[in-house]
């Protein structure tokens, strides 16, 4: 019935042409890294919960590499992944789920050093092909340190492991933990190293920040209603407000006060500067302040990003004396617990190690700072952003305020000045968005009260939002960049901070303004903002 | 989304009001639920919710799935009630109220309300749309569930005017009494109801059918396992599909048909019925002519059940067999026994879930359009034969 030898299709009719094209494509998803603490508390639950609600491809399987492995590696990760999963997972261990998720869960065993691991690595892909039908696309994921992060990707091109980017047959995509470098030169550095590799476009650089629904909605919100754009501007905002406030410090602990898990040996050298600021808020910032990209081509809303970049005010040494502040915390309470100080903490972890403790500890782990976008459209608009560690609650916003209304009428002698109409939207813990007017009380007299108007996600739209990492996974198996960092954004971010990093190296000052933990960081943060007139939001 | 984030907590006995009176008794009844402190509510509402049947047993289905509805859309529910048999009352149409409450995660309160309009009589049922009008919380899209038996591409002008202010048209085509005649019929009435928004700008309007959307995981399944990377040589060989269905189900596999058909680029040679049992149609391609078969069986989920492919690679007869595994998991067997089933989960599919889900779905589907185009062919070689 069938004409033989016709030319073979290479293009999966199936796919093309129809929204269909962006529905995650069959692949095996390579956790590098995958006895880590990344791996264990958010990727393998992202990946199960994807599962659950049917968003994986069919032709599918993961398969985790690195050391650590106890008895049958398989088994190993297996059980990890469970445990995981229990802790972590926004929906519970299902059997049936389980079983079928676990069937396709692997592990390779071997150093991220050793070219012959990849090898065996190859073999066993090759194997999962056959397997499940994967036709050999790959999705590298590099949950390593950073430092692992070049010869693993020159390992992966040795051992014969990087597709051709131009393959419409299968595709290889690797996807790039932060901290990419910790400097302009060491980030350059892992970006030549990685390009060496991985061509721009099968490079996916993760940002988990921007898979949440909040972030992803700042743009609808601005560019999908008609009143809010118009006002989007130094005309009418006074200033805008970015906070990450995390409740958390670096060590957490068990009910006894015991450590049971430490990301000092990550974060100190690093700090918030380094893991907050450069990556989230700088992209949170990018988001809020951008120009609106003529289409949503993954490429234009990157441009527009970068527009934003490219105007940020360089700060000299003399204004990061004045723009910028940075802080530690000391010992607390938090929730009406005892928290101990950063310093010690450093202590107790290196001690712990048997390790070298290192000098009276200078990592900042908080920040706070007032930035200009030099442009038409924010020109005199001081952006002001803060995240630290170990503050009275987990919270992060972008809060727009507007400027006041005229010393006239309601605001010509108010008896208490009329609070200026802040726009809210939340990125966590709650989702949603808040709008906070004046709106006058009840009774014969006019008193004017602030009022907020609330959306919140889950009780308008009902049901449960999916956790960043899955939403990013998805798009990187379905090949859509968007939420993903371009190499020249991260520069331009590293660009931005590096006289920052350098004033502080120059200063070379034991010297750290310190706060206690359970408080909304330093007086000399306070300082400022109230040196402009203006007050931190009360969160 | 995933679950519902509410669960329910309260509900207010259903009143009967006059229709002018429905705004003030939901306002009452929110009163009554808020208690004497009269604490602040949420009140989450995404859209009008209309939602059109007749039988007393259709009745009780649709409100048996409202609670869950509301749980993942929350609305403003108008339940139309049209007995239209009933030829003795001609009563004005009839109002009934209820307001309900669900507990948030957060522990927030949020309630919603139900109206429920009763018309008996043609003349009455013929009126509903205007009561339906007034019934409407402004400035919230409006969604029709139309869920009669009785396809709405043949219900007759009633489906047109409460379409009216709908930004969609939810149907469902499952257990169609005259498969054939109903899916010739919808694919010719879709045209006439579906207004794209560069057709209509401010009156665009979107239809979905349910069964459609319960082929949503069979439509992901499919490109994957007849892709050329998985399954090399497939496209290229392929002579036959057979589609395996349950009771009721032969529509939804009809759909399933007509979406591969559009998608691989074929037409409709001939087809061949054998009544309840088997439909077969002759199909030419741009490799040569293929066989496309669907059978029923007498017991089992009212849903397409499997779905095999048959080519030649190499002078060999291959298969590739598709199937539940279990109820909420979809395989590909495939033929060499050393290779993993390869499988996609697929989440409940209540009939509220779909509702639901579809509810906040209002993008044009131009591939369901294009699909129900095939469709209509497939229907015209059923009923020229019968």
């Amino acid at each position: 019935m069938n004409q033989p030898n016709q030319p073979v299709e290479l293009v999966n009719p199936f796919s093309s042409g129809t929204p269909d094209a962006l529905i995650p494509q069959p692949c095996v998803l390579v956790i590098f890294g995958a006895a880590g603490d990344l791996s264990w508390r958010k990727l393998l639950p992202a990946v199960y919960n994807l599962n659950v609600d049917g968003l994986l491809p069919s032709h599918f399987a993961v398969l985790g590499f690195g050391i650590g492995s106890q008895g049958d590696p398989d088994e190993w990760i297996r059980r990890r992944a469970a445990d995981g999963i229990q802790r972590f997972s926004r929906q519970p261990l299902e059997q049936t789920h389980w079983e079928d998720f676990s069937r396709s869960l692997f592990y390779v065993e071997g150093s991220f050093n050793d070219l012959s691991a990849y090898q065996q690595l190859k073999a066993r892909l090759d194997m999962l092909d056959t397997q499940f039908g994967t036709g050999g696309s790959r999705v590298y994921y590099l949950s390593i340190p950073p430092q692992v992060v070049p010869v693993c990707v020159e390992h992966l091109k040795a051992a014969g492991l990087v597709g051709d980017a131009a393959d419409p047959q299968r595709f290889t995509r690797v996807i790039v933990e932060k901290p990419i470098g910790r400097d302009l030169d060491s980030a350059r550095e892992v970006l030549r190293d990685v390009a060496k590799s991985f061509a721009e476009s099968q490079t996916y650089r993760i940002d988990h920040y921007l898979g949440k629904e909040t972030v992803q909605n700042l743009m609808v919100v601005r560019f999908a209603n008609s009143i809010f754009e118009p006002l989007w501007n130094n005309k009418h905002i006074d200033h805008v407000q970015i906070t990450v406030a995390e409740e958390e410090g670096l060590t957490q602990r068990s009910r006894t006060g015991e450590p049971t898990g430490s990301r000092i040996g990550y974060y100190e050298g690093v700090g918030a500067l380094r893991d907050m600021v450069q990556n989230h808020i700088m992209q949170l910032m990018c988001l809020t302040a951008m120009e609106a990209p003529y289409s949503l081509e993954p490429d234009m809303q990157r441009d527009a990003k970068m527009g934003v970049l490219r105007c940020l005010r360089p700060l000299t040494p003399e204004e990061v004396d004045r723009s910028v502040v940075r802080a530690q915390y000391i010992d607390g309470e938090i929730h009406g617990e005892q928290v101990p100080s950063y310093r010690h903490e450093v202590r107790e972890f290196f001690s712990q190690r048997g390790q070298p403790i290192p000098q009276e500890s200078t990592t900042e782990t908080f920040v706070a700072m007032r930035v200009f976008v030099d442009n038409w459209r924010w020109a005199g608009v001081p952006f002001y952003l803060r995240t630290g560690k170990r503050l009275p609650k987990r919270a992060s916003e972008v809060a727009i305020t507007f400027k006041d209304v005229p010393q006239v009428l309601f605001n010509a002698k108010p008896e208490v000045p009329l609070e200026p109409t802040v726009m809210t939207l939340r990125v966590q813990p709650e989702e949603g968005l808040s709008l906070r007017i004046a709106s006058k009380l009840p009774g014969p007299k006019v008193r004017i009260y602030p009022v907020k108007m609330e959306f919140n996600y889950a009780s308008s739209f009902g049901g449960k939002t999916p956790e960043a990492y899955e939403r990013l996974l998805l798009d990187v198996m379905a090949g859509d960049a968007t939420l993903f960092m371009r190499r020249d954004a991260v520069e331009a971010a590293w660009e931005f901070v590096m006289p920052i990093l350098q004033r502080w190296e120059q200063s070379r000052s034991r010297f750290l303004p310190e706060y206690r933990a359970g408080t909304w960081g330093p007086l000399e943060a306070d300082r400022l903002i109230e040196s402009d007139g203006r007050n931190w939001r009360t969160l | 989304m995933t679950n519902p984030a509410t669960e329910p907590y309260a509900a207010m006995q259903p009143r009967r009001v006059w229709l002018k009176d429905v705004e003030a008794e939901i306002a009452r009844q929110l009163r009554v639920i808020q208690g004497p402190t009269g604490v602040p509510i949420n009140r989450a509402r995404m859209s009008n919710l209309v939602i059109f049947c007749r039988q007393p047993e259709q009745v009780e289905l649709v409100n048996q799935q409202i609670p869950t509805i509301l749980g993942y859309h929350p609305c403003r529910v108008i339940l139309l009630v049209g007995d239209d048999a009933n030829q003795l009352g001609q009563a004005p149409v009839q109002a009934e109220v209820n307001v309900q409450a669900s507990l948030s995660e957060k522990d927030q309160l949020i309630f919603s309300e139900q109206v429920t309009l009763h018309a008996s009589g043609s003349d009455v049922v013929r009126r509903l749309p205007y009561a339906v009008r007034s019934c409407l919380v402004g400035d919230l899209p409006t969604n029709l569930w139309w869920a009669d038996t009785v396809p709405p591409s043949l219900a007759g002008p009633l489906v047109y005017d409460l379409a009216e202010s709908a930004q969609q048209v939810v149907y469902d085509s499952i257990g169609w009494a005259e498969p054939a005649k109903g899916l010739l019929a919808t694919a010719q009435w879709l045209p006439k109801i579906e207004r794209t928004y560069a057709q209509a700008r401010g009156r665009w309007r979107s239809v979905a059918d349910l069964n459609w959307r319960r082929l949503k995981y069979w439509r992901r399944l499919i490109p994957q396992a007849l892709a050329p990377a998985s399954t090399p040589g497939l496209l290229e060989g392929l002579s036959e599909l057979t589609i395996t269905h349950g009771p009721h189900a032969v529509v939804q596999a009809c759909l399933l048909a007509s979406w591969i058909a559009c998608k691989l680029g074929w037409r409709v040679q001939a087809g061949h019925v054998e009544p309840g049992v088997e439909l077969e149609w002759q199909i030419v391609a741009a490799r040569g002519r293929h066989i496309v078969r669907i059978q029923r069986l007498s017991e089992g989920p009212p849903r397409v059940t499997q779905v095999q492919v048959r080519w030649q690679q190499a002078g060999q007869a291959r298969s590739l067999r598709m199937l539940y595994e279990t109820p909420t998991r979809l395989a590909v067997v495939p033929e060499d026994q050393s290779c993993q089933r390869r499988t996609i989960t697929v989440p409940e599919q209540s009939l509220s879930e779909l509702v639901a889900r579809q509810l906040s779905d209002r993008d044009h589907d131009p591939v369901f359009l294009e699909s129900m185009a095939v469709a209509q062919v497939f229907a015209q070689t059923i009923l020229s034969r019968s």
